[in-house]
């Protein structure tokens, strides 16, 4: 076990990030600047909060697909409260983390309550939770004209050029790190992944530690949406599409094992600079923004191939 | 120690391959083209249009935006080439504010920034490549209903809803078109489809029962037409004509048929070779501020209003050209 807690980035995974460095650094235009690099990490913050968080999720073993939708719910409810209600933006702000808290909250009940699979439950609240956002706006409503204190959040910048956003990262990174990979919650959470009748048996509270790690991730939502649409300065139905999948990528990416019992948030972390690189890499280097999709597929099965042969050798 | 490696490397990269930037202003000039949505016919005929200017032009052109309509990567796009370094920026906004934000940073950079085809707010580009004015649309509309009732008739519209913003400012210059050109010309009746097809349909049905002595039906929403033209193909009246405005590619069938006489639009190839030229032109400091004309190679000279360039009149669509289209 104490090697497993160690755990970091795989090796072929800081090849792969030195690989993208060097070959954006010769193909891409001012790739490798301080400014771009902070426009990288701007970029990254909402699906790494939720990568932090599903880091917990996939830990024990679970899956959270609802993320991107709860994220939208998040990003809605929080553009009706504050420019349609009226109401002032820090309250808004807790009530959409509070919506995303909720979502997590639902999850984590339909996972140990009824026992059923995380994947078919949270494949039930994508749908949910999206149709919710669609169904609350028509689909066609879209908040926008938010204060420029909030929009600092998203597009503002401190100690000359660093995003107002870094913080709120490294904060969830840090408490994921801590969370998972330094505490007895952390050790049960992978036992839980590992072979979830044995963790009970151990004496972990199986039910409350797979319910806490559902709400986390719920709470990461509404952070993420509040993040999102500082960014953007627009809050529509259809906020955070597809990001699940690329939180999920970059989880699996960074050497948390799909079957849970084994996790790296600073794997995740790197995982999400892989993806965040690429994307950012290419249109530097005047490449269409399509061939990020290819690219990702085969680095993710590249990386799980490497690995596989590392540990069989 | 993970996150020291990370930093180790981006360090030794930068270091490595540093100060190898800022390429784009010795390579001649980099015009930045995005589309609201990639995957969209409209868009790729805009860009053939872009390329054909870029070629005579001698302009690099990099066309990239979201491969289906999303704000957020539209963001994204602009954030990069702010970063790549290019000279100028035209975009067809999708999210008006979110998007104003991002292209002032890039003017603040010392990149021109233009808009094309859906409008910035005014402070965050230099110029709208306006593709089409209400004035210009109406005038077009009336004169195809003119010259099918020679002169003097009665006609009738089917719009897209009675509170589209659009479709009303058109309707609003037609009406004042009426009291003073086209002065024959007589507007029965308007009726909504709700951009529908099937609706537009039964309205058109409807419309010829109650006005016998229409002969022209103007359908000025894209599926308001094939559904307007459908209803008098099959009333089997062919002293009706349908005109109106929408894309080729629904109006292609009945156009053919003969219900359809024409349908108004822009020529998106031309938007996309006006859009490359004036960008050339804002990044070579050709066109300033203020400007009241501009010369956009085959098309000649073309007016500017304020800070909108004007492509001109509308396009027409007939059964003669539609082949041509495909969007």
């Amino acid at each position: 076990m104490a090697e497993r807690r160690a755990l970091g980035p795989t090796a072929p995974l800081l090849g792969l990030l030195a690989l993208e460095l060097v070959a954006f650094g010769v193909f891409g235009h001012n790739f490798l600047t301080l400014a771009n690099g902070f426009e990288i990490v701007r970029a990254s913050v909402e699906v790494g909060l939720l990568a932090l968080a599903l880091t917990a999720v996939i830990a024990t073993g679970g899956i959270d697909l609802s993320v991107g939708s709860l994220l939208g719910l998040c990003a809605v409810v929080f553009g009706w409260l504050a420019r349609e209600a009226g109401l002032a933006v820090p309250l808004a702000a807790a009530l959409a983390v509070a919506t995303g808290t909720l979502g997590g909250l639902l999850n984590g009940w339909l996972v140990t309550a009824l026992r059923l699979p995380p994947l078919i439950v949270t494949l039930g609240t994508y749908s949910l939770y999206r149709g919710l956002a669609e169904a609350a706006t028509g689909g066609v409503a879209n908040y926008t004209g938010f204060s420029d204190a909030f929009l600092g959040l998203g597009q503002g910048t401190f100690l000359g050029g660093v995003p107002a956003q870094l913080p709120v990262l490294a904060a969830a990174g840090l408490f994921f790190w801590l969370l998972v990979q330094r505490s007895v919650v952390g050790r049960g959470l992978e036992a839980i992944g590992y072979a979830p009748e044995a963790a009970r048996h151990a004496g972990v509270p199986v039910g409350a530690r797979l319910r806490l790690v559902y709400v986390l991730s719920g709470a990461c939502a509404g952070v993420a949406a509040l993040v999102y649409v500082a960014r953007l300065g627009q809050a529509k139905a259809d906020a955070g599409t597809g990001f699940e999948l690329l939180a999920i990528t970059a989880v699996v990416l960074g050497g948390t094992s799909i079957f849970g019992g084994r996790a790296s948030v600073a794997g995740t972390l790197a995982g999400l600079f892989v993806l965040a690189l690429l994307q950012n890499g290419l249109r530097l280097a005047d490449q269409p923004a399509e061939l990020a999709g290819i690219l990702t597929g085969m680095l993710l099965l590249l990386a799980l191939a490497l690995s596989r042969e590392r540990k069989a050798s | 120690m993970t996150r020291r490696a990370l930093s180790f490397l981006w360090l030794l990269a930068t270091v490595a391959c540093g100060g190898g930037g800022g390429g784009a202003a010795t390579e001649g000039l980099t015009v930045a083209m995005m589309p609201k949505n990639k995957g969209n016919p409209y868009f790729a005929s805009c860009r053939q249009g872009a390329e054909e200017a870029a070629k005579e032009l001698g302009v690099k052109l990099l066309w990239d935006g979201p491969t289906e309509t999303d704000a957020a990567k539209q963001n994204e796009v602009v954030e990069a080439w702010i970063t790549r370094g290019v000279n100028v920026i035209a975009v067809s906004v999708e999210n008006r504010e979110g998007l104003s934000t991002v292209l002032r940073k890039a003017r603040g950079r010392g990149i021109k920034v233009l808009t094309f085809d859906a409008d910035a707010l005014p402070d965050a580009r230099e110029f709208f490549v306006n593709q089409a004015t209400p004035r210009g649309i109406a005038e077009t509309l009336l004169d195809h209903t003119s010259r099918l009732l020679g002169g003097a008739g009665e006609f009738a519209i089917v719009t897209a809803s009675l509170t589209a913003a659009n479709q009303n400012e058109w309707i609003k210059e037609m009406r004042a078109l009426l009291e003073s050109k086209h002065t024959g010309l007589k507007l029965a009746d308007i009726r909504p489809s709700d951009d529908d097809r099937k609706r537009a349909f039964d309205e058109t049905q409807a419309l010829l029962k109650a006005y016998p002595n229409v002969r022209v039906v103007m359908a000025i929403a894209s599926p308001a037409v094939p559904g307007a033209a459908e209803a008098v193909k099959q009333s089997g009246r062919s002293d009706v004509k349908v005109t109106g405005l929408g894309l080729p590619n629904d109006a292609k069938p009945y156009l053919k048929d003969g219900v359809l006489d024409s349908v108004v639009l822009w020529n998106t190839q031309d938007l996309g070779y006006l859009t490359l030229h004036a960008a050339a032109a804002l990044g070579r400091g050709t066109l300033q501020p203020g400007a009241t004309s501009f010369e956009a190679g085959r098309l000649k000279t073309l007016r500017v209003e304020g800070d909108n360039i004007l492509l001109g009149t509308p396009f027409t669509f007939t059964k003669d050209n539609v082949d041509r289209f495909d969007f």
